[in-house]
């Protein structure tokens, strides 16, 4: 495998849906055979999913001003420029990473990089992002498919 | 504390709970005046986008509205849908529906156990401290919570809102030789259960025991999942039909969630301490050894104390579904034909964090005309509300950040699900 590709969020909530509807886009366009495309349910199964001697790219939205930038972070990063990730339930994505290194150091993927689309706090339910939201997911995608070589 | 001005302590989020909700509690002259607990709840966005779509539809959507317990929202609908349609499914297929079941707990109630209640107990922030001083212990727990997920991703046929399950059965049933790779980890899985159980039982709670009215399904033979009258320790029995005519749903303007009560009591409790001093005799004999050796007697009333229950049901769940396995012969058909007709079903399950239920309205043609799901957090929010407000109150004393952390814990307690939109718990003090 040449690189494992993860999409996080919650479809429901409009916005902070946008990491998969980053990894639908990636499915649309054909990435190459050997990238693997997977969606996390929630932050503990992230854990598992990054288990890999591949390249890991977690794709997710950040809280963040202006709505629709795209970041190229390590995950460290989240927690030290202050965007904070909302989507999976609870452990967030820097945490989930760490507890992956904790307990398996010798075999989580020596490369994690997340690419953020920033948004603004979902306050409703919704099933579509948001205009400026939606416009930055073809950017995203050229930012994935530049770090797995697609 | 001086009376005459108000202060507001934030406290930042309840990063090991899921979902977004706010907990304020408002302290005047030394005394607790009123605890909210602010719920943005998703279900009731799924009731409107159910509206208008097929009968079929309902077990894809409502898998949707939690990342962590889908299997629960989709047999919920499914049996629901059947009551509506006049079916009832028996036999394998009955037997896969409580094993997929058994696959959701395991994974849901590991998750809490490990990752979200465990490091309050041990003095640890989080998970990943805890980690650090107890690696193999998280290991296990990793594990174990995958043992469950293998479950729901072979029968759902995917982990992440899974999509074989429809009304009348499966999609597609497994031939036997498919479970048996799941056979093996769960006879590990057992024993990282009782090994959980017995690990658990051993940290100290602090004393704290409402006098709950416990609801929860009871089935004359077996612990409840899929199937049951729905009961109370105060002497409750009715059918899932009679459930809006024994609870009612209250507005409450600090939230958008709709709180739950008994019409004729109040507050009330589901979940796993409800489903225990229910059913505790219809665990699986190892379960019920188990709960005894360790201590817990037939109610528990302790909800500090339910982390202990939780690992309890993982390791019913896991005897249960090597039962289930052992006994598996694939049905003749994956599903029962059903035909669409002009009716209104109702079914009510145990899901893990209690219990879930679903009404449909349906047109003739099938086509769902009014959808109501209630689902456990929101019948509890009235019972968290008074438990907070009980436990606060003898510890006003301690310092500003010990009371954090104990409200904290005290809402990990019940394990709220309000998940599924943003994902923050904010906890607010006013003192005036």
């Amino acid at each position: 495998m040449r690189a494992r590709v993860i999409g996080l969020g919650q479809a429901a909530a409009g916005d902070d849906g946008v990491g998969l509807a980053v990894l639908d886009a990636l499915r649309e366009h054909g990435v190459p055979a050997d990238v693997e495309l997977v969606r996390a349910a929630e932050d503990v199964a992230l854990v598992a999913l990054l288990e890999t001697c591949a390249p890991v790219v977690l794709v997710d939205a950040v809280l963040g001003t202006p709505t629709g930038e795209v970041l190229d972070l390590a995950p460290s990063e989240l927690a030290r420029r202050g965007p904070r990730s909302v989507s999976t339930h609870g452990l967030g994505v820097p945490e989930a990473v760490e507890l992956a290194r904790t307990l398996a150091p010798d075999t989580v993927s020596p490369a994690v990089r997340v690419v953020a689309v920033t948004i603004q706090r979902p306050t409703a339910y919704a099933q579509c992002l948001s205009p400026a939201v939606a416009a930055a997911v073809p950017r995203a995608v050229a930012r994935v498919l530049g770090l797995v070589g697609g | 504390m001086s009376d005459g001005t108000t202060r507001t302590i934030k406290v930042g989020y309840l990063a090991r709970v899921e979902g977004e909700g706010g907990l304020t509690v408002t302290v005047r002259r030394g005394r607790v005046e009123e605890v909210r607990l602010e719920i943005f709840e998703p279900p009731r966005f799924f009731e409107a986008l159910l509206r208008g779509r097929s009968f079929a539809e309902a077990p894809d959507i409502t898998a949707r509205i939690c990342g962590i317990c889908p299997i629960a929202y989709q047999m919920s609908a499914v049996h629901a849908m059947e009551d509506a349609l006049g079916v009832h499914v028996e036999g394998q297929l009955r037997a896969l529906r409580r094993l997929v079941y058994c696959g959701e707990w395991i994974e849901s109630h590991t998750l809490h156990v490990y990752m979200l209640h465990a490091p309050d107990f041990l003095g640890y922030p989080d998970a990943i401290a805890m980690a650090r001083d107890h690696r193999e212990t998280v290991q296990r727990g990793l594990r174990l919570k995958k043992a469950g997920n293998a479950i729901v991703a072979l029968l759902g046929g995917r982990e992440i809102h899974p999509v074989n399950v429809r009304v009348g059965g499966f999609y597609r049933v497994p031939e036997r030789a498919e479970l048996s790779p799941l056979a093996d980890e769960l006879a590990w899985a057992r024993d990282a259960a009782l090994e959980t159980v017995r690990w658990v039982a051993g940290f100290e709670f602090p004393d704290f025991e409402p006098d709950y009215e416990f609801v929860a399904l009871r089935h004359p033979d077996e612990y409840p999942m899929n199937e049951g009258r729905i009961a109370s320790t105060a002497g409750l029995d009715v059918t899932a039909q009679e459930y809006e005519a024994h609870f009612v749903e209250d507005h409450v303007a600090h939230s958008n969630a709709l709180q739950s009560r008994l019409r004729a009591r109040g507050a009330y409790l589901c979940g796993p301490l409800a489903r225990y001093a229910l059913n505790a005799e219809r665990l699986s004999p190892l379960a019920r050894a188990t709960a005894r050796a360790v201590g817990l007697g037939p109610v528990c009333r302790n909800p500090f104390r339910s982390i202990v229950v939780r690992a309890i049901e993982v390791l019913h769940a896991c005897d249960e579904a090597l039962r289930l396995i052992a006994a598996y012969e694939p049905p003749p058909r994956p599903f029962l034909d059903v035909a669409p007709r002009a009716a209104t079903g109702c079914a009510a399950t145990e899901a893990p964090r209690g219990l879930l239920y679903h009404r449909y309205r349906l047109a003739a043609d099938g086509a769902i005309e009014d959808a109501k799901i209630v689902p456990p957090t929101s019948q509890n929010q009235k019972s968290m509300e008074e438990d907070l407000a009980r436990f606060v109150a003898p510890r006003l004393a301690l310092p500003r950040d010990e009371l954090t952390l104990r409200c904290e814990q005290a809402v990990r307690n019940y394990d709220p699900c309000i998940s599924c939109a943003t994902h923050f718990l904010r906890l607010r003090i006013d003192e005036a």
